[in-house]
């Protein structure tokens, strides 16, 4: 089960945060989130150390911690998807469909003229198709 | 998904566009008219760029971003690629050449003075207007994905429609 997705700009600032556990544990959420981060610059910066090729846009798990996994992901434009997830064995490819979906809503949102870049997304239609598409991943898992 | 609009409408707009600015908001400052253009383009390339970098691996260095700026992103714009592209390493500059900016091939400048030196003045000041904002979206583009510069666009011969040959110049801050 999902249990939060961010997306952080190029100068880490958050753009959007959202948990989909229920519980009132948002803090911890971005706690995790924030120490996510140190992990993507590291591999980013240090591409020899890690397997990931050097361009590409997914970064595979990035943090195992005792309960949850975070999953990471950079566009070419330095914005960076992260997504929590408590599931213990969560496919490549199922993530890597999610990251796609979330990349092209964030695109979406980001294209209104309305929204200034770098500050939060606000847009209302953004959070109903990162929910969808939250719903959508998780019977997946089990297929 | 996508819908489509003519492109007449678009060629429209934008003429209108850098007239409102030009001669309605900012008549007696042209500077603050192409600065407001300019930002316009800006924010414009600043959104295209990050939907035609979707699916695409990181660049590793300037020069790959430029070359997709000559191909794919001057595609998706202007349905071809950059003709020429120079550049200078030790000063840190790019000039890319179109040689038919499609926006501009049904510009038509308007001969209405009786003097010639005096037509010629204010056509190069209307295609000068209609420049920033291409530029804008350029730096717009460029800045997105992490690299600052200023552009600046020279045409020449840009009465002939079908030889208008626009040299934009990319000068990096090393």
């Amino acid at each position: 089960m999902i249990a939060c997705v961010a997306v952080v700009g190029h100068q880490n600032n958050p753009l959007y945060l959202q948990s989909f556990t229920g519980a009132d544990d948002a803090l911890k959420l971005h706690h995790i989130v924030h120490c996510s981060l140190d992990v993507i610059d590291e591999r980013v910066n240090n591409p020899k150390r890690s397997v990931i090729t050097l361009n590409e846009s997914y970064l595979g798990l990035l943090y195992p911690t005792e309960s949850y996994k975070v999953y990471g992901y950079l566009s070419n434009t330095k914005v960076k998807f992260l997504v929590v997830t408590t599931d213990l064995d969560v496919k490549d490819t199922d993530i890597r469909s999610f990251f796609r979906r979330f990349h092209a809503a964030y695109v979406d949102a980001v294209s209104n003229p309305f929204h200034v870049p770098g500050k939060k997304i606000i847009s209302r239609i953004f959070a109903v198709r990162v929910s969808g598409i939250v719903k959508a991943f998780a019977p997946g898992t089990y297929g | 998904m996508g819908r489509e609009v003519a492109e007449s409408c678009f060629d429209g707009l934008i003429i209108e566009m850098v007239s409102a600015y030009g001669r309605r908001f900012y008549a007696t400052k042209p500077d603050l008219a192409s600065r407001r253009i300019e930002a316009i383009g800006f924010q414009v390339g600043h959104q295209l760029i990050e939907r035609y970098t979707v699916e695409r691996p990181r660049f590793s260095d300037h020069l790959e971003a430029i070359k997709f700026i000559c191909k794919e992103f001057w595609s998706e714009l202007f349905k071809k690629q950059i003709d020429n592209l120079k550049t200078n390493h030790r000063v840190g500059t790019f000039v890319l050449q179109d040689n038919k900016f499609r926006w501009f091939t049904r510009v038509l400048i308007d001969p209405s003075s009786e003097d010639n030196e005096a037509s010629q003045g204010s056509s190069s000041e209307a295609t000068s207007m209609l420049l920033h904002f291409p530029c804008g979206i350029i730096r717009g583009a460029l800045s997105n994905v992490g690299i600052s510069c200023a552009v600046s666009a020279d045409a020449s011969n840009l009465p002939s429609c079908e030889s208008c040959i626009l040299f934009f110049a990319l000068k990096f801050s090393i």
